[in-house]
């Protein structure tokens, strides 16, 4: 069964279906298995780690399924040359997150790549419309890492709105099974991307402890902050910040956010010491709102498969949701 | 056809849909336009004395044959702590100033007791077909009361473990209600409003956790929103936002204004209004006082001191210290009558059900 959309016609695939690039735990593994289930890998460039990224992205020479390469845009902006890394293993897209798309366009669509862009609201969705991008991820305030303000109800339609007639539209934010895709698709998106669900997978290189905690974390466990990004010295454009489960860190200093940047030197020893030792009492689990629907940690495809099952049981095994834009 | 018939057998309307409580911004008129559209109409009773709910249900009796939702609060009685409340004034001081009020005159309280056992007396006497609470449940005894006079029982849960909670004290439907819905955030077993999920994360887990049908609350405004809750799994939808622009609604002109002109982005959460977190359109004094002060005294306290600055701004048609109650919907309200506002969100969700399932 397939839902399609005006999404897998543009990047070629079968199910509406994208794995987030979240930094360096989307690897080559975790996006060849997002892509072989039908779905579509996107590989967690990030900030832009020049080894990894090589070492990735020749994993990911040889694959026969069409993938992505994401980044972070304003720190792609500090090392442009990794793009020409991630365009040499001819990605089907490449994604770029938080800042302005507009320099790194022409380049990325000359190599035959299709430019997804995420935005947070409608003067960010113009900017990427502008440069030329070829579909949007509307991102809700629910999705885990870094986000903005405004939630997926509110954020979904008014950029479909926007795109109408134009490109299409990807939803992220709180999505974690197949209701969450057809929900998606009745606010007029044409799919979804998923961080947090995808994290909890066999395939993706995050820690197994932080994987347990998505698993355990119930409705109302993360929260939006700024103090995770504090106490790594990673200093980030506004409006963003993340979303990331309270743990103790996060107790602590939530509320407090002045008094750790007064600290920030301290604090950022002890935090970079957690992060080594993978305590996650202090380190962050980065994780949206969908972690109450999220129970264990299956293969990829299984995750694919179980969403589109559901998914097409809620759309009446509907073929063809391109109704969508008429509706 | 709505793909989850569960509220239509229970509550009888035409539509699963709940035209939200909004106290203090409407009353009997709203709740008759909406039923008349086949809305689940909802009678605001928090913040009116017995006897006015009284006359208002008996008017909306005589007007419509419809169901209708008596809603009441049941937060937990904090005194006014008079050193905290006497801070919050100095405060204020300015704003009285300026408004050439003095800030030591004495200020009438704030009427809004919990449900009590005259309001229960009341229940009993007119029998609304559904009572709604915010804020949990009233004691066990007040809730076998309003069961035995007929009444089926809602409450809001802000999370799951509140879900769990209402269904296990006696909620016949819950009402998940997320992060972008105007007004109090219906929140009793947690304070925490950072970390209140969206509508969209929320609904689908308190689905998995309870049995009784659950209704989704916050940023839905139209037809669309209405078709992926039920993808979610809702059985119905609660709309409050959506008919503050209705001629019914009861807000003031300035009020009306100011939501027409709201942007996206204009709504905030804020305690300074009422000592409660609540959703609204950013005022004046929320901007300047807030939105969010760990000075601001108890619920309902914080509204006691506020209450002479807004009636003083309102006569020159400032709405500086009004309650903007409004959710994330913001936007897509609509200046037409409620009953005709119901059917066109009706009829919207159901072409897209049509549309977009096999």
């Amino acid at each position: 069964m397939t839902i399609s959309t005006p999404l897998t016609t543009l990047l070629g695939i079968t199910h509406p279906i994208l794995s987030a690039p979240m930094d360096v735990i989307a690897g080559a593994r975790l996006t060849q298995a997002v892509s072989a289930a039908g779905g579509f890998g996107i590989l967690g460039g990030g900030y832009g780690d020049k080894a990894w990224l090589e070492q990735e992205t020749v994993k990911l020479r040889s694959a026969s399924v069409p993938f992505g390469i994401g980044f972070i845009t304003w720190s792609l902006a500090k090392r442009p040359e990794l793009l020409d890394i991630a365009l040499t293993v001819r990605p089907r897209a490449i994604m770029l997150s938080f800042g302005d798309p507009k320099p790194f366009a022409s380049k990325i669509k000359s190599a035959g790549a299709r430019l997804i862009c995420q935005v947070q609201d409608e003067g960010m969705a113009r900017q990427a419309l502008d440069a030329g991008a070829d579909m949007l991820v509307a991102q809700g305030s629910e999705a885990g890492g870094h986000g903005a303000s405004r939630t997926t109800i509110d954020i979904v339609p008014a950029i479909v709105d926007l795109a109408a007639g134009k490109v299409p539209v990807a939803a992220a934010g709180g999505i974690g099974d197949g209701r969450g895709l057809a929900a998606m698709i009745m606010l007029g998106a044409s799919g979804v991307l998923l961080g947090t669900r995808f994290y909890a997978s066999l395939e993706c290189e995050g820690a197994d402890e932080a994987k347990k905690r998505i698993c355990a974390a119930t409705s109302g466990s993360s929260v939006r902050s700024i103090i995770f990004d504090l106490s790594r010295n990673n200093v980030w454009p506004a409006p963003f910040n993340g979303r990331c489960l309270i743990n103790d860190h996060a107790r602590r200093w939530i509320g407090r956010e002045v008094e750790l940047m007064q600290n920030v030197s301290a604090v950022a020893a002890e935090y970079a010491a957690a992060r080594a030792a993978g305590n996650f009492d202090i380190a962050a689990v980065i994780a949206g709102e969908a972690v109450g629907l999220i129970h264990d940690v299956p293969p990829a495809a299984e995750i694919v498969e179980r969403i589109v099952t559901e998914a097409d049981q809620i759309l009446g095994g509907r073929r063809n949701s391109s109704a969508a834009a008429r509706a | 056809m709505w793909p989850d018939r569960r509220l239509l057998d229970l509550f009888k309307t035409e539509f699963p849909i709940v035209q939200s409580p909004m106290a203090g911004a409407m009353d009997h008129e709203l709740v008759i336009a909406a039923a008349q559209g086949g809305a689940l109409g909802s009678l605001p009773c928090a913040m009116i004395p017995v006897e006015k709910a009284r006359e208002q249900f008996n008017i909306i009796r005589q007007r419509i044959s419809a169901p209708i939702n008596m809603n009441f609060s049941c937060q937990k009685v904090v005194e006014a702590d008079p050193a905290r409340m006497a801070e919050w004034k100095l405060r204020l001081a300015p704003f009285y100033r300026e408004l050439g009020l003095d800030p030591a005159a004495p200020v009438a309280v704030t009427d809004r007791a919990p449900f009590n056992a005259a309001m229960c007396e009341l229940v009993e006497e007119v029998k609304p077909e559904v009572v709604s609470f915010h804020y949990g449940l009233p004691d066990q005894a007040l809730v076998k009361r309003v069961k035995a006079a007929g009444a089926i029982v809602m409450s809001s849960a802000t999370i799951v473990r509140e879900a769990i909670w209402l269904e296990q004290n006696g909620a016949d439907v819950i009402i998940a209600q997320g992060a972008e819905a105007g007004g109090h955030r219906g929140m009793f077993l947690t304070e925490d409003i950072a970390a209140q999920p969206g509508t969209f994360a929320l609904v689908p887990q308190v689905v998995d956790a309870v049995k009784v049908p659950v209704i989704a609350a916050g940023g839905i405004a139209d037809g669309r929103g209405i078709a992926a809750a039920f993808a979610l799994g809702a059985a119905g939808v609660q709309i409050g936002t959506a008919y503050l622009r209705c001629p019914e609604s009861k807000i003031i002109a300035p009020a009306r204004q100011a939501l027409a002109q709201a942007s996206d982005d204009s709504t905030v959460i804020t305690n300074v209004m009422t000592g409660r977190p609540a959703r609204g359109v950013a005022n004046r004094m929320m901007r300047e006082a807030g939105p969010v002060s760990v000075d601001a005294p108890d619920f309902p306290h914080a509204a006691t001191s506020l209450g002479p600055l807004k009636a003083a701004a309102e006569k020159l048609g400032r709405v500086d210290f009004t309650n903007l109650w409004a959710g994330q919907g913001l936007r897509m309200g609509r200046e037409m009558p409620a009953a005709e506002l119901t059917r066109a969100l009706a009829g919207a969700a159901l072409a897209r059900l049509r549309a977009l399932t096999g």
